[in-house]
């Protein structure tokens, strides 16, 4: 399997500093996104650690191979091996983080949403806590792979409100989970199995907040490369004056080996070659 | 502690402690509070600690602050009182008679998004809307229950993606000559379960349509592959 990644981050237009932070470990197939929050760019201290140790701590398991029980924190039966890698590596993050924030004062009350994407031969995972987002295009169709955890989108999905409720309400950045608030903390964990041609998009709220999905997807159908895409989809929401930090990851890959094609097939063309094979010997023999 | 809450629409934002120094509030993002709206100045208006008493004071904004609908220039506020801002409501709070104490006396200055642990859920939550506060979703699993000879019964879907076909790693193995090793895989996404067809001979379908990709779920679908009938419901965890 082949991937093209890249990635891009900005201040944007209204803010001090940049407390987005992101990483894409072609090696691993690791692709992340984090938005800090917290007093005096504490949310840059955030985000920072939890994408280096989720990174590390992914690395280092990929390579050793540890068992389920071995992980940090309790193995989540309804994923696979791998999928508890990712879901480990992310709660281990999380208790750095609240620990720091727990220890300084200048910490204090610091904390980071996180987006993460693995892509495998014959398994994508998709990770993630808060409000930064994971979307698949597949069959120029865009699908979102992560769940937003704030309230207004839970409010949306008790009905209790309308999603156009949710996108004008002033507590729409209000979150109900996040690394670094709590001692311990679940990702939403999904797995799925990669396609030829699938394209994904990892991105801090910045992009989402000014730049809709179908534009979102327009603009990764159009694509022709990762990095020009990441460009694309920032210029667009600079022009529409970028209120916020905005980071954009994006993954494409190709080369899914996948056995729809018929054994007979196969067959049918290895008989092919050698009667072709047959017929030009002959030739050669020809009376 | 005293305390000013801003609210929009009657919907709380967020709160800011009255301490030793000045709050600020405008437009402009060094002040306290931020209101992001062009009804409101750069640098509306400020609150002073005077003594035990808080004083407001308008500086000199276009649109001008009121208390309780009055337009005041200097006011020494009073609990309950109602600051106007734009289109902004500060609510006054004074220590004598605070709110309900939910939060301990910490700095909060962070920027917008913020992080709310479940007992300030609760309460937000039963402000807006007098909902009952832990309203939840029922837990849902999917299950595959086979209507065929095969003898397979129930099957619930324990894992996010689900493999179904021949080899030995299957969650669920069927058999069969045109039977892919791996034929179709049952994924749970944000959206609910979809199936896919990954591969071999027999082929997959869906309420008697061929599927070569794949379609979400709906309760009672129901599902070919090669000689295997099977339906798919959502069933509540116990």
């Amino acid at each position: 399997m082949d991937i093209r990644a890249a990635g891009i981050t900005d201040v944007g237009l209204k803010r001090e500093g940049n407390e987005d932070s992101f990483a894409t470990n072609d090696a691993s197939g690791l692709y992340l996104v984090a938005d800090g929050m917290g007093g005096h760019l504490a949310g840059e201290v955030a985000s920072g650690i939890a994408v280096e140790m989720i990174d590390k701590s992914f690395q280092r398991w990929i390579s050793y191979q540890p068992p389920m029980e071995e992980l940090f924190g309790p193995p989540d039966p309804s994923l696979t091996l791998l999928g508890n890698y990712l879901s480990s590596s992310i709660r281990l993050a999380n208790r750095v983080v609240y620990e720091m924030a727990m220890e300084y004062d200048e910490y204090h009350g610091m904390g980071t949403t996180v987006a993460a994407l693995h892509v495998a031969p014959t398994l994508i995972v998709a990770a993630n806590a808060g409000d930064s987002r994971i979307y698949m295009v597949r069959n120029r169709q865009i699908e979102r792979l992560s769940k937003d955890h704030t309230i207004v989108s839970e409010q949306v999905d008790m009905g209790m409100m309308t999603p156009e409720e949710a996108e004008t309400s002033p507590l729409k950045h209000v979150l109900t989970r996040n690394l670094g608030s709590s001692q311990d903390v679940d990702a939403d964990v999904y797995e799925i199995e990669p396609d030829n041609g699938d394209r994904f998009v990892l991105c801090s709220d910045g992009l989402t907040d000014l730049v809709s999905e179908e534009e979102i997807l327009m603009a990764v159908l159009e694509g022709d490369e990762p990095y020009a895409l990441c460009k694309e989809l920032l210029d667009i929401v600079l022009r529409r004056g970028a209120h916020d930090n905005t980071t954009v990851v994006t993954v494409w890959i190709s080369g899914v080996e996948k056995s729809k094609d018929s054994p007979f097939k196969k067959i049918g063309l290895f008989f092919a070659d050698w009667i072709i094979g047959m017929q030009k010997i002959l030739k050669k023999f020809k009376p | 502690m005293a305390r000013m809450i801003l609210t929009f629409n009657k919907q709380v934002i967020k709160e800011y402690p009255l301490l030793k120094e000045s709050l600020t509030i405008g437009r402009n993002e060094d002040n306290t509070v931020v209101i992001d709206n062009l009804a409101v100045s750069g640098y509306h208006a400020r609150v002073d600690p005077a003594g035990s008493d808080f004083l407001l004071t308008d500086l000199q904004s276009t649109n001008g602050t009121f208390v309780n609908n009055e337009k005041v220039t200097s006011h020494k506020l009073q609990h309950g009182d109602k600051v106007i801002v734009g289109k902004h409501v500060l609510l006054f709070v004074s220590s004598a008679k605070g709110t309900s104490a939910t939060e301990e006396d910490e700095k909060m200055d962070m920027d917008k998004t913020m992080m709310l642990d479940t007992a300030k859920q609760r309460e937000l939550l039963s402000q807006q809307k007098g909902a009952p506060a832990d309203a939840k979703t029922a837990e849902k699993v999917g299950v595959v229950s086979f209507i065929d000879s095969s003898g397979l019964g129930d099957i619930e879907l324990t894992k996010k993606l689900t493999k179904i076909g021949k080899a030995d790693t299957s969650e669920i193995k069927l058999s069969g000559m045109m039977m892919g090793s791996t034929a179709a895989t049952i994924s749970r996404r944000p959206s609910g379960y979809t199936i896919s067809f990954t591969g071999g001979m027999a082929k997959l379908k869906v309420n008697g349509t061929v599927v070569k990709d794949t379609v979400p779920l709906k309760d009672f679908d129901t599902i070919e592959l090669g000689s295997y009938k099977f339906q798919f419901y959502q069933k509540d965890v116990e």
